[in-house]
């Protein structure tokens, strides 16, 4: 079976091309690829700004940030953006440890995400 | 209403414990019996004091203000005065009075003995597990290592730590193991207070192997001049993850497979 991990799609008002994804559970390397599919899906259907919410995201390891920083690669490719909120401390950490911190766009809260949209 | 009785023996055990053994009920008439009890036990000059409460009925608050008192004697000589075996309904009254502030409870007496042979003779516990070479099972194993580093009082960042380093070399072991080996991944797991050493055991790849010499290699440039990793790059930050939250980590090589160590001093 793999880790738990669930994606919450909520609009974002005003803001047609933008998607609000709350991430729920542990983002690991048994199932970076459905998450993979599940947010290109998302940018594929032209939602090519993407808030990510990881209040509830309570782990990452080396191959989920790899996605990440891809999400975040195939955004700006498209003219579009992939911003983080709401990161909690042990994952803020090891995003930092991997040097990442700067290939990321981070934000404490989701309002200020949106706001930078 | 059953007579109150104590009785003191020294552990067969661990000869530094004495347990002082409580049965009947506890009323305030009972102190005088308590604090008798209390003061046979510390004559033994315990390290460590388990009041065995199994058979106890009931307590009063005075009884358990005088046991207070002979923690505070025992804390004083620098040991510990601890309860063990109490029943649910009267541990849930002494909760409400506050006790569970001051008092560590055990299950039983074993469990206390081995609290203190955990925090005084700062005896190393060992997990064992040997799981098949596929990537859904490390989460369960990194999981559990996590919590059994969080019940042995590892704050949660430092579990955490332990949860990753355990996850990037175990999918590291899933992903270069020898194509079509059967063998399991072995992982072994001491902890004790103060540190964590995780050692992972696999069939490797021989041509992934260079991969992983390479990442071994001492690298003398600082922090600040390494090169930043790209968006490109999804996945090779595993390893240099853990040499990063590891105080120690180290590679062995042999005909026969990989073996990962890596050492996490707890920090908190």
């Amino acid at each position: 079976m793999d880790t738990q991990i669930e994606l919450v799609y909520e609009d974002i008002k005003g803001k047609n091309n933008a998607k609000l994804v709350r991430f729920i559970g542990d983002l690991d390397a048994t199932n970076v690829e459905s998450i993979l599919d599940k947010v290109c899906n998302l940018f594929n259907e032209g939602f090519l700004n993407i808030v990510a919410d990881f209040k509830k995201l309570r782990y990452v390891n080396s191959t989920g940030l790899g996605i990440l920083l891809h999400f975040s690669k195939t955004a700006r490719e498209k003219n579009g953006s992939f911003r983080i909120a709401n990161v909690n401390e042990n994952v803020y950490e090891i995003i930092e440890i991997i040097g990442a911190t700067s290939l990321l766009d981070i934000y404490d809260e989701v309002d200020e995400a949106v706001a930078a949209l | 209403m059953a007579q109150p009785r104590i009785s003191v023996s020294q552990s067969d055990i661990v000869p530094q414990i004495t347990i002082l053994k409580f049965e009947g009920d506890f009323d305030t008439a009972s102190i005088s019996r308590v604090s008798g009890g209390l003061r046979q036990a510390l004559e033994h000059n315990p390290a460590f004091l388990v009041a065995e409460m199994s058979e106890v009925l009931s307590i009063s608050s005075a009884v358990l203000g005088e046991l207070m008192g002979g923690r505070k004697a025992m804390v004083e000589r620098g040991g510990h005065l601890v309860i063990a075996g109490l029943c649910l309904e009267i541990k849930s009254k002494l909760t409400l009075m506050g006790a569970h502030k001051v008092f560590k409870f055990f299950n039983d007496v074993r469990s206390a003995i081995n609290a203190y042979k955990w925090e005084y003779e700062g005896r190393a516990e060992d997990l064992c597990l040997s799981f098949p070479p596929v990537l859904k099972f490390v989460p369960l194993v990194r999981q559990m290592t996590s919590r059994l580093a969080k019940q042995k009082g590892y704050s949660g960042r430092d579990s955490f730590r332990i949860e990753t380093i355990v996850d990037e070399i175990c999918n590291n072991a899933v992903e270069h193991r020898r194509t079509g080996s059967p063998d399991n991944v072995e992982l072994s797991v001491r902890i004790d207070r103060k540190k964590v050493e995780i050692r992972v055991v696999n069939e490797s790849d021989p041509e992934k192997l260079r991969m992983l010499k390479e990442i071994m290699k001492p690298d003398d440039t600082a922090p600040e001049k390494r090169p930043a990793p790209t968006a490109d790059q999804k996945r090779g930050r595993g390893l240099a993850l853990v040499k990063m939250l590891s105080t120690r980590f180290d590679v062995e090589f042999s005909e026969k497979g990989t073996s990962v160590h890596a050492t996490k001093l707890r920090e908190e």
